[in-house]
């Protein structure tokens, strides 16, 4: 018997409505009144939805400012990595240079030590390059992180070397080779890391609250943790403000996803 | 055999002049270095030189407010004897025993079920992508919600088929698996997005030879698609470990390293010491200690990962 | 390649230049030109935001010649990583505001700035005009370090439609602890999920605080007279943890994860009584419940605990030290505090405020409050004021959690918790 659909629904359904539960009482909870919204156990059935609540919430803090600077910080960051992860990356790949295995370690040491303990120093280093208060503070330290350079390292070592080697033999220079023809077939790759710092940048709190004093400056987490107090907390109007700052997010993901549905025509090379 | 036989085949044969060699050699190490320039300078002015001020910390009686003074060692000899850094340590390492092997083994099932071109396919992703990018406040809160033991929904849906009342985060025996349930559940779409991206690098023709060949799908997966997705889990099983060794903001937003500090992870018990007590110095050896032990599981991970892995060249 | 590489890198930098205005120098033109310009670093939201940035403006309207510049610096215990990375930097701000409990800590950088000359030169300031507790927690060893920001104190709130229903009489300002128990007992409905009382139990302060006021009302104490010994552990300490022990092995107390969920259970009307301050006054007079506030039961007496937090001034030159301390006096004087307790709810915080004649309005508008301002005279003791107190308050926090959760009697929590308390007294400040 064949179900009209495909099996793989049964369990995909399921599973996708548990992650979601979240987002849904999120989108609940911002159509609420203030009242409502502070209810314990939480009012999940609304008699009446409040959409002025996403005008309200844009309204009551410069929301258009943090989205800017959301999306300068984030989109520098996410240019940053892509970037110099890929030229690194590619590197620790396909070229024995003296120290690799070495430098490699050292790189991926960063990765270990939590951001509490740095972010003085970090602060220290940005002050002195006069950047703080600036979104340009925001950017410096996250221009470039370990964590994408050994994300992509081991996604070009399973790339076939012969397309390389017949480039190579062609005389094309390593930066060509990694150009024209190692970003091309990671696409997959660096769309998930595009996504994975875009995220970071976006959500990203503790630092600009560190770097940041005006809040024209702030970006959007930090402008949301202002309708958060320690006792008094607008949830409607901070449900809807994170609502509203996960969109995006949710558009790039959607709009990265062309380059999982094509596959990477491998055919022709035999291994 | 005669020297050549030592060349690849296919390799062009100018690796026959030494000159030539010692410069194409020379120039490789240039070259490598060059690629790596940009991101070794951003990472050594704004990673390393803070990790390295920080070592410094850890050898002060500090609390970042009044001028410090140099101790030496004191800090680590203390901790040598401070049975709650032993506790602290013992948390971290049940949770990540048990939050690694389930997420990685958990992301790849779900990978590849998410890896077809059924209808809605693009949906199901993004449902699995979006606690990756809620809050941590958000999704603490929830939990705190469904995890209630009087007014929750997990206590609830228990009660309805019949099972006993849980306490869950309340209970000290219990509390910390609630955290890896959670952070498992938020954490599960960033290794679902690397492995279908891994997924996507997997030739067709290998797929479809041993579909010929008369292999089961099971067998098929078993023995061709996990061997080539061997980079992506190394990656995943080294990057996992290294968060859940580090975990903190989860702990912050529900139990703050309790009830009776039976959440209290090294990283919280750190920043325990540093922000609430004052004592930044004693933060700072702890962050070092910590670093030592990532660094030594990440070496061995890699290392049984380079006899392990295999990698398409 | 290289210079691809160098473009690139220039190129992120221009974008740091245009990022954004150009680096912070708030603490700009000093007394050249005879204006200043002065950083206040808060945590306020909402209804507190709106109201300093009033009371900014219209200061800043009134003196020409100083501007103050209000900064969200991040509530809780964020500011306090925001303001060590300023102190670090050797730029703090001029003026910050930090938590009563940090206040000891706090003293010990060079920066800041010790008020009792000031306060001693100035006739108008009248230091005594703010409430005891409030001056208790800005004094480190005899140096007034802040001037006080706010003061609060827990009271007893309770749903009057909870108490008809179960045929209880109101509390009274007499009720001892037997008639608390009692009451909290009778409003237990655990079908219903009904609770007596609820308590906050994630062994933070939060936990810990609410334990002191009931130590104080058996007539215990902290700390021994001189500081050096746990004092808590007595009969009267045991007294007090006993109470919590019963009432929570009888399921009357909601225990609250930290969350603070039992305000939205009691608005919802699954509690009967809090030991709450002014901050939750606005959600529960705003909700269905019809509610009362009364002073907390007693024992040997009534008294509360006070959780006042500081204005604390950073010296960044003589200009900014003198813009900043008008600001403060001027902010804390009787008229300007009662338009901020209009605004916000927030107790007044000098005793001369109630005798203003505007004074009523307040009380009218946020009904319940007057009993709060009355209840400021219950709170005779404080916390003790020294670099050690965060570390008392986790072995407390940790003791009274035990015991709520049934882990411990409250004999053993209590010993435990003065066995760690000496050890962490005997290590020289």
């Amino acid at each position: 018997m064949r179900l009209p659909f495909s099996p793989w629904h049964l369990f995909l359904a399921p599973v996708a409505a548990v992650m979601l539960v979240p987002f849904v009482w999120m989108v609940i909870i911002s159509l609420e009144t203030e009242q409502q919204a502070r209810s314990f156990p939480p009012v999940l059935a609304p008699s009446t939805l409040h959409f002025s609540n996403y005008a309200t919430a844009w309204n009551s803090v410069p929301f258009g400012d943090f989205f800017l600077n959301s999306a300068m910080y984030s989109l520098a960051t996410v240019a940053g990595n892509l970037l110099f992860c890929s030229l690194a990356a590619y590197a620790f790949a396909r070229i024995k240079f003296f120290g690799r295995e070495v430098l490699f370690v050292v790189l991926l040491a960063t990765l270990m030590v939590p951001f509490q303990v740095i972010l003085i120093p970090t602060f220290l280093i940005v002050k002195k390059m006069g950047l703080v208060d600036n979104v340009g503070g925001l950017i410096m330290p996250n221009l470039c992180s370990a964590f994408g350079i050994f994300m992509l390292r081991q996604f070009f070592r399973t790339l076939p070397i012969e397309l390389e080697e017949a480039a190579r033999i062609d005389g094309t220079s390593r930066l060509g080779i990694l150009f024209k023809i190692v970003l091309p077939l990671s696409l997959p790759a660096l769309a998930t890391l595009g996504i994975i710092q875009f995220m970071w940048s976006w959500n990203d709190f503790l630092w600009p609250l560190i770097i940041i004093d005006s809040a024209s400056h702030a970006p959007l987490q930090l402008g949301l943790s202002t309708l958060q107090g320690a006792h008094s907390t607008q949830w409607n109007l901070l449900m809807a403000g994170t609502v509203m700052s996960l969109i995006p997010m949710m558009a790039i993901f959607l709009f990265a996803q062309r380059w999982f549905i094509r596959s990477i025509a491998f055919t022709g090379i035999k291994q | 055999m005669s020297a050549h036989a030592q060349t690849r085949p296919g390799r062009a044969a100018s690796s026959g002049r030494p000159g030539r060699v010692k410069r194409l050699l020379a120039s490789e190490h240039l070259a490598g270095w060059a690629f790596v320039a940009p991101a070794v300078i951003l990472i050594a002015v704004f990673a390393l030189i803070p990790i390295g001020w920080s070592l410094l910390l850890s050898l002060q009686a500090n609390n970042l407010i009044a001028p410090p003074h140099y101790v030496g060692l004191a800090n680590y000899k203390t901790l040598t004897k401070d049975a709650a850094f032993r506790s602290a340590i013992g948390h971290t390492l049940i949770y990540t025993a048990v939050f690694v092997p389930v997420s990685v083994v958990g992301a790849l099932g779900l990978a590849v079920a998410l890896n077809r071109k059924i209808r809605g396919i693009r949906l199901y992703r993004l449902a699995v992508f979006v606690p990756l990018v809620t809050s941590t406040v958000a999704t603490g809160i929830i939990f705190l919600w469904l995890l209630d033991p009087t007014f929750g929904l997990v206590n609830y849906l228990l009660s309805l088929v019949g099972l006993p009342q849980q306490q869950f985060l309340q209970d000290p025996n219990e509390a910390l698996y609630c955290i890896a349930a959670m952070t498992i559940w938020g954490w599960l779409g960033f290794d679902v997005i690397i492995y279908l991206a891994a997924l996507q690098g997997i030739p067709t023709d290998l797929l479809e030879a041993a579909e010929i060949d008369g292999a089961s799908r099971w067998a098929t997966f078993r023995s061709v698609v996990v061997p080539l997705l061997g980079p992506a889990t190394l990656f995943l099983v080294v990057w996992s470990t290294i968060n859940a060794l580090q975990l903190f903001d989860e702990i912050y937003v529900t139990t703050r390293g309790g009830p009776l500090g039976s959440t209290t992870v090294i990283v919280y018990y750190l920043y325990q010491q540093a922000f609430q007590f004052f004592n930044a110095g004693y933060g700072a050896a702890i962050a070092y200690v910590l670093f030592l032990a990532v660094l030594l599981v990440t070496l061995l991970q890699l290392w049984i990962g380079r006899r392990r892995v295999y990698y398409s060249s | 390649m290289k210079r691809v590489v160098l473009i690139l890198l220039s190129g992120a930098l221009a974008l740091c230049g245009c990022g954004g205005a150009s680096s912070s120098s708030s603490t700009s033109a000093g007394a050249g030109n005879g204006h200043t310009t002065i950083t206040v670093w808060e945590g306020y939201t909402s209804i507190e935001t709106k109201a300093i940035e009033a009371l900014a403006a219209e200061f800043n309207a009134t003196h020409p010649h100083i501007t103050v510049d209000v900064q969200f610096s991040g509530n809780s215990d964020y500011a306090l990583q925001k303001v060590l990375a300023a102190i670090a930097g050797g730029k703090p701000p001029d003026i910050s505001y930090l938590y009563g409990s940090w206040a000891p800590n706090i003293a010990t950088n060079p920066q800041v700035v010790t008020l009792n000359k000031l306060i001693a030169e100035d006739p108008t300031f009248d230091w005594n005009d703010f409430w005891p507790s409030e001056r208790k927690v800005a004094t480190v060893g005899g140096k007034i370090v802040g001037v006080p920001a706010l003061v609060d104190n827990l009271a007893l709130v309770y749903n009057k439609q909870l108490f008809a229903k179960a045929g209880l009489a109101l509390p009274t300002a007499a009720w001892t602890w037997s008639d608390f128990e009692n009451a909290a007992i009778k409003l237990t409905d655990t079908a219903a999920k009904q609770f007596g009382w609820a308590y906050v139990n994630d062994a933070s302060e939060d936990t810990v605080w609410r334990y002191w006021a009931m130590l104080w009302q058996a007539g215990g104490a902290i700390l021994s007279p001189d500081g050096k010994h746990a004092a808590f552990d007595s009969p009267a300490g045991v007294k007090a943890l006993t109470v919590l022990q019963s009432l929570a092995k009888q399921h009357a107390i909601y225990l609250d994860n930290g969350s603070d969920n039992y305000l939205g259970l009691f608005t919802s009307g699954h509690i009967g009584m809090l030991w709450t301050g002014p901050w939750d006054l606005a959600t529960i007079a705003a909700s269905k419940v019809s509610y009362g506030v009364q002073t907390l039961p007693g024992d040997a007496n009534h008294q509360t605990i006070s959780g006042p937090d500081n204005w604390v001034m950073f010296d960044n030159g003589a200009a900014h030290r003198q813009a900043s301390w008008t600001f403060l006096k001027w902010l804390t004087s009787p008229s300007v505090d009662l338009k901020w307790s209009l605004m916000t709810g927030d107790l007044p915080i000098r005793e001369s405020v109630t005798k203003l004649p505007e004074y009523a309005r307040f009380t009218s508008r946020y009904p319940g409050i007057a009993v709060w301002v009355k209840n400021l005279a219950n709170a005779t003791q404080a916390r003790p004021v020294t670099t050690a107190y965060p570390k008392i308050s986790t072995a407390i926090g940790q003791a009274v959690q035990s015991v709520l959760l049934g882990k411990s009697t409250p004999e053993q929590a209590l010993s435990q918790a003065a066995q760690q308390v000496n050890g962490i007294l005997a290590v020289p400040e």
